[in-house]
């Protein structure tokens, strides 16, 4: 594109410009510039030739439209046209690869943080002190504190019926969840569970059964039961006090009993390390107290005397079956474990398939919707890639440019 | 049934391969001053016009101007390439015109020759685009990237040099 004149010619130099035109036109031209006009014919009629031969071969490459001329010198274009195109995919690719990187990090780090929080839950499960159906994909709750003298609880809800359900516990082919284990290493630690089944309403009674099976098979003990059936509903509770060392075997089978599903399950413990110990202390110190005031008894002379030691051995022995009992309590406590199960009568779901439901308009619009997300992200991440490559390829170009431009000036004026 | 689409960019490159041919070599002979290399790169920026004729945008100045703008950088890359290689060589001797003229005009033609020969490459240039290629002086400025009445301008010294040359050869 011509630069825009900003000064106007000079009118002298009009004139002359005017002149030769005039001559190259074959129009008579002022005396004045008589000299400029034969220069100007001379110069045009000294205009170079194009050799006959030179003419005739250049009208036949363009009649093959440079076909053979293309074949003889395709290295260097080739080389420019390829290398721009090959340094263009590449890019493009390179940007592609990036986002689908990109895209893929963000989709692994969502998965990771699941797989973290499985994973946390499976940790906490295998420390012992609870457990939750969340190491079997239910959402699991914050992490329970098992240190010891805190109490420790978790819960889990709405448990997939294909994890706990009739249906696979009668097929036999589902693990079932691993029993809960505080740590209890030195210490007192009082362990309960309560778990929710439901059963349907013709089976009430039959899962009771089941349950009773348990409790005797682990050599527990049924404190109390509540069987109702009949009706649409149904309902049974049961009071269990199970051998701590035998809780997490009777979880297991109460939870994959063949005709109840879990609905829901918390574990609980409870660190009475202390309460026991000052138990046991208070029941030495008692002990001590009754040996000491009997010494003293023996030792007696008066009847003033013995009266008031044999009253203070009374009240030492109340506090000492006081204390011992309330050790034994505890002891109990620690050894047994409080279960505490309720059936419902429940119409069982029909069990959800990942990967079924057919197909529905929603569904496909859904799914539609994802599918664009992902590529508008996919093509946003490649966009921001692209650009900083862009814009660095143009100004290689642009300084390429440039510097050709000027190169091919200096060779003119060289000459 | 549709008849096939023309390559109309086609015509339009061979109608301004028919009208520009013989100004092409002119122009590039007079700048290279050499027939040889004139061919070359004449047949060369053809090639290239042709390769880009769909990329011509008219909108940035007439075809006849984009051809020489092809045709000024494939001599001007041939000049820095003979740099590279050798000194210029010219050949006088196949550039001279035999012709019928007279004692007084062909004396005339030799001063002219010899100022033309002496003078830069810049304004052989602009002698050879306008009175080689027979090019207006817009399309001169077109082709150099100048304004028009600085191409204008460029053309007047050139010109007042190849008179005071003449004159003083006279």
């Amino acid at each position: 594109m011509p630069l825009l004149d900003q000064d106007p010619i000079d009118p002298e130099v009009a004139a002359t410009l005017d002149a030769i035109d005039a001559t190259l036109a074959g129009e008579p031209v002022d005396a004045r510039y008589a000299d400029v006009a034969e220069i100007a014919l001379l110069l045009a009629s000294d205009k170079p030739q194009v050799p006959p031969a030179f003419a005739h071969s250049l009208d036949q490459k363009v009649e093959r439209r440079f076909a053979t001329v293309a074949s003889e010198r395709p290295r260097r274009r080739r080389l420019g046209s390829g290398f721009w195109q090959a340094a263009g995919g590449l890019a493009t690719g390179l940007a592609l690869l990036a986002a689908i990187v990109v895209v893929a990090n963000g989709w692994h780090g969502a998965s990771s943080a699941s797989s973290s929080a499985a994973s946390e839950a499976a940790t906490t499960a295998s420390s012992g002190s609870s457990r939750s159906p969340a190491a079997s994909g239910a959402p699991a709750s914050p992490g329970s504190a098992h240190a010891p003298g805190a109490n420790a609880s978790k819960s889990s809800a709405a448990v997939p019926p294909t994890t706990y359900g009739a249906a696979s516990s009668s097929s036999g082919s589902v693990a079932t969840p691993p029993p809960l284990q505080p740590p209890t290493t030195g210490r007192k630690v009082v362990q309960g569970a309560q778990l929710n089944l439901n059963a349907s309403a013709s089976r009430i009674d039959a899962v009771a059964q089941e349950v009773y099976n348990v409790i005797g098979q682990e050599n527990g003990i049924v404190e109390s039961s509540s069987v109702t059936q009949g009706g649409p509903g149904g309902y049974a509770s049961f009071q269990l006090s199970v051998p701590s060392g035998s809780l997490g075997q009777t979880m297991t089978l109460l939870s994959t009993l063949n005709y109840a599903q879990v609905a829901s399950r918390t574990d609980s413990s409870q660190d009475i390390t202390g309460q026991v110990g000052g138990a046991g202390r208070a029941l030495a110190d008692a002990r001590a107290l009754r040996t000491s005031l009997l010494k003293q008894l023996a030792a007696a002379t008066t009847a003033d005397q013995v009266a008031s030691l044999k009253a203070q051995i009374r009240d030492a022995e109340a506090s000492i079956d006081s204390d011992q009992a309330t050790l034994n309590k505890l002891n109990h406590q620690v050894n047994y474990s409080q279960v505490s199960v309720q059936i419902n009568a429940h119409t069982v779901p029909a069990p959800a398939s990942h990967n079924g439901g057919g197909f529905t308009l929603g569904r496909a619009a859904r799914d539609a919707g994802h599918v664009l997300t992902v590529v508008a992200g996919v093509a946003l991440i490649a966009l921001a890639a692209l650009t900083p490559i862009a814009l660095v390829v143009a100004l290689v170009w642009w300084v390429g440019s440039t510097l050709k431009r000027r190169r091919r000036e200096q060779a003119l004026d060289s000459v | 049934m549709t008849a096939p689409a023309r390559d109309t960019s086609w015509e339009r490159f061979e109608s301004l391969y028919r009208s520009s041919r013989d100004d092409v070599y002119a122009y590039v002979a007079t700048l290279l001053r050499d027939p040889a290399a004139a061919e070359d790169v004449t047949a060369l920026a053809f090639e290239r016009a042709y390769r880009r004729r769909r990329t011509f945008d008219r909108r940035r100045g007439e075809e006849r101007a984009w051809l020489f703008g092809i045709a000024r950088n494939a001599a001007l890359d041939e000049l820095r390439r003979r740099r590279r290689v050798a000194a210029l060589v010219t050949d006088p001797e196949d550039m001279a015109r035999e012709d019928a003229d007279d004692a007084e005009v062909a004396l005339r033609r030799t001063a002219v020759q010899n100022a033309l020969a002496k003078l830069p490459a810049r304004e052989r240039e602009i002698v050879a685009l306008k009175f080689h290629a027979g090019m207006s002086n817009a399309e001169l400025a077109r082709v150099l990237g100048v304004s028009e009445s600085n191409a204008g301008t460029l053309l007047y010294r050139t010109m007042e040099k190849l008179r005071k040359a003449c004159n003083a050869t006279a």
